[in-house]
């Protein structure tokens, strides 16, 4: 019999000792393992939520939002020195303009109501109301009221789909049709759902804008009333229709990592100067992520401590059977065996012992990983409100991505495993290897 | 030849030094059998460590054929202790997760003997000490104190070591069994030449070896 075979049955000596060694020891394998999970997830999720999403640059004229404000469009050749920094990804340019009764057959599907009196009676805008009827602001300029219906907003883009450049946002859907080239100059849009309901749109039909006829190529579900009621058409004719060539009321650049938008958003002010507004949402994007970087946090103390964990008890178990078999280490030494087949010995036992809490803990890991994990996401998002939470606009529909992290178990994780299970055992074998070594063979005498 | 020149063994207790075995000089002939008697205390197990290479003297040599031991480094000893020395304890000492014949093969294994070497000197050894069948397969709890002593004999004669060591081998052991056992370690010895020193208190048996040393506080007077 040799020295392997020796040391692997040793380890089950003590049947008792041996089940219960196993048992803590897979216990602390298991957790590690989950943690291992739960690490990777959390932090692959945080990498795929810091590539694509909060890694945007707004830029709109400067003094502009929107409709709101005033100033001069952005050029073609100011997005060109946006696309030049380092960093920038793409530069999207948006035209945005109102299709009103007065240059188009749409009809808004958005009611009034008391907020769009109230903006329209506080727009500034100077207009003739008809002669003693509706909507004659009051003497006293306190109160008017008039006639108002929101006007259609129209979108030209090259990037229909995307709506974070939109003022509505939201998620593209489409729900029938389909969606025109990046690059298209043809006289063609795709209408929200709530307008081309309110004005009997299907694909194929067509409306008027800017005395042209245009043709409905989808329909578009954005999930809020407010996109419902757009209609995105191609850049190129946005701006010739419009007579808008060359310039854009908006713009959005987007960065390769969230890490970088604040340098982009430096940059991109340096560049553009007077000219433009320059802002982010980094901040907001960190803030709803933090949750889960503590969870990452968390999962890596807990993965340290639970190997720390485990190496301490494989490591007072060697001990202890160190010292419990003095003696024999002693007949062993005297009868001709070197302290490294002795150490070896005892280093294929603490192995042994290991081996078998890792299936133990590998099993109980894959069982526990995606519980604790979703435990985890779960719990930060209940404590600190939740990623996203509280955020309007595209970070509000983080939340459900975020607190949708999944656990992995893949082989690659067992291997860290077992990998885990033989530090902790070779640890473990550290100290009782220094015990063995100080034990003479004269302990065998004494013991007499 | 077995010659012991001088030994000193001191140990440290406390403020002062305390000589277990002290300036002890003798020697004993290829293939004889001495006993070394004496009261507790008297240091007989500590000369019987120091010829056996478990520990080391504080002064003085001990040659074995002509080799000094006391000259050899850990690993040498440990070769020395696996190929020329046969030790046979009170306890036994035979490891108790091990059958009679693993652990009659274990110091084959040490000195790197073939399995099949081992297992057929092993056999041949364990038969000539009365263990035969069966009872080779058993493990040290489920044989008699007698039976064990008989593994132990047949471990310490494994590799045909030039020194047999038995620290009372007959002192757990009821009268008549330790009579066996000592007929038997002394019938085996002179089979293989095998120079044996034998610690007892048990004044029949050593009245019935070659050589008798008593010791007495460490020094050997008679």
């Amino acid at each position: 019999m040799g020295v392997i075979s020796r040391g692997f049955r040793n380890a089950f000596r003590n049947v008792v000792r041996t089940v219960s060694i196993v048992v803590i020891l897979g216990l602390s394998i298991g957790l590690s393992l989950a943690m291992l999970v739960a690490y990777q997830a959390v932090s692959t999720k945080i990498s795929a939520v810091k590539g694509n999403v909060g890694n945007t640059v707004s830029i709109s004229p400067a003094g502009m939002r929107g409709f709101e404000g005033g100033g001069d469009p952005l050029t073609q050749a100011s997005l060109d020195k946006v696309a030049k920094l380092a960093n920038v990804s793409s530069v999207n340019g948006v035209v945005s303009d109102r299709l009103t009764t007065s240059n188009s057959t749409l009809v808004s599907s958005i009611d009034a109501g008391s907020l769009g009196r109230r903006n329209s009676n506080n727009s500034g805008e100077t207009f003739a109301p008809p002669a003693g009827g509706e909507g004659r602001p009051s003497d006293t300029g306190t109160q008017t009221t008039r006639s108002f219906t929101p006007p259609v907003t129209l979108v030209g883009t090259n990037k229909p789909t995307d709506l974070s450049s939109t003022q509505g946002g939201g998620t593209f859907k489409l729900t029938s049709g389909k969606v025109f080239d990046s690059g298209s100059t043809e006289n063609v849009a795709i209408v929200g759902s709530n307008l081309a309901t309110k004005n009997n749109l299907k694909v194929g039909s067509t409306f008027t804008a800017y005395s042209t006829t245009v043709s409905v190529m989808g329909i578009f579900d954005a999930g809020n009333a407010f996109s419902n009621n757009q209609v995105i058409m191609p850049l190129a004719t946005v701006q010739t229709l419009s007579s808008q060539v060359g310039q854009f009321t908006s713009a959005t650049a987007t960065v390769n990592s969230i890490s970088n938008v604040d340098s982009v958003t430096t940059a991109t002010t340096t560049a553009l100067g007077t000219t433009a507004d320059v802002t982010n949402a980094a901040a907001q994007a960190q803030t709803a992520i933090a949750p889960l970087e503590n969870i990452q946090k968390i999962s890596m103390y807990s993965l340290f401590g639970a190997v720390g964990a485990g190496a301490v008890i494989i490591l007072l178990t060697m001990v202890m059977i160190v010292r419990e078999r003095r003696r024999e280490i002693g007949v062993l030494k005297a009868i001709g065996a070197s302290n490294i087949r002795v150490v070896l010995q005892f280093a294929v036992e603490s192995v042994t012992f290991t081996l078998l809490a890792s299936v133990v803990g590998i099993g109980l890991g894959i069982a526990a990983a995606n519980p604790i994990t979703s435990m985890l996401v779960t719990s930060s998002a209940t404590d600190t409100g939740g990623p996203g939470r509280g955020m309007g606009g595209g970070f509000g529909q983080l939340r459900g991505a975020l607190t949708s992290v999944q656990g992995v178990v893949d082989w690659k994780i067992v291997f860290y495993g077992l990998g885990v299970a033989l530090i902790i055992a070779v640890i473990g074998s550290v100290l009782a290897s220094f015990f063995i070594t100080k034990i003479r063979p004269a302990e065998v005498m004494r013991a007499e | 030849m077995l010659k012991v020149k001088n030994i000193t063994k001191s140990f440290k207790s406390g403020d002062t030094i305390v000589n277990a075995v002290a300036d002890v000089t003798f020697e004993v002939p290829d293939g004889k059998f001495a006993s070394i008697i004496g009261k507790s205390g008297s240091g007989k197990s500590t000369l019987l460590s120091l010829l056996g290479a478990l520990d080391k003297p504080t002064s003085g040599s001990i040659e074995v054929g002509k080799e000094d031991i006391t000259k050899l480094h850990d690993r040498k000893l440990d070769k020395y202790r696996g190929e020329k020395i046969g030790f046979v304890f009170q306890g036994y000492n035979l490891v108790p997760n091990l059958s009679a014949l693993e652990n009659v093969m274990l110091p084959m294994e040490f000195i790197g003997k073939g399995k099949k070497e081992q297992q057929e000197r092993a056999e041949k050894l364990l038969t000539e000490v009365g263990l035969d069948g069966a009872k080779q397969h058993r493990k040290p709890g489920r044989l008699s104190g007698g039976e064990q002593q008989r593994v132990a004999i047949a471990r310490a004669l494994a590799n045909k070591p030039t020194l047999i060591l038995a620290d009372e081998p007959t002192g757990n052991l009821d009268s008549q069994t330790g009579k066996m056992i000592f007929d038997l370690l002394h019938q085996l010895a002179k089979k293989e030449n095998t120079t044996i020193i034998a610690v007892t208190h048990d004044l029949s048996i050593a009245g019935k070896t070659d050589i008798t040393f008593k010791l007495d506080d460490g020094k050997i007077i008679k």
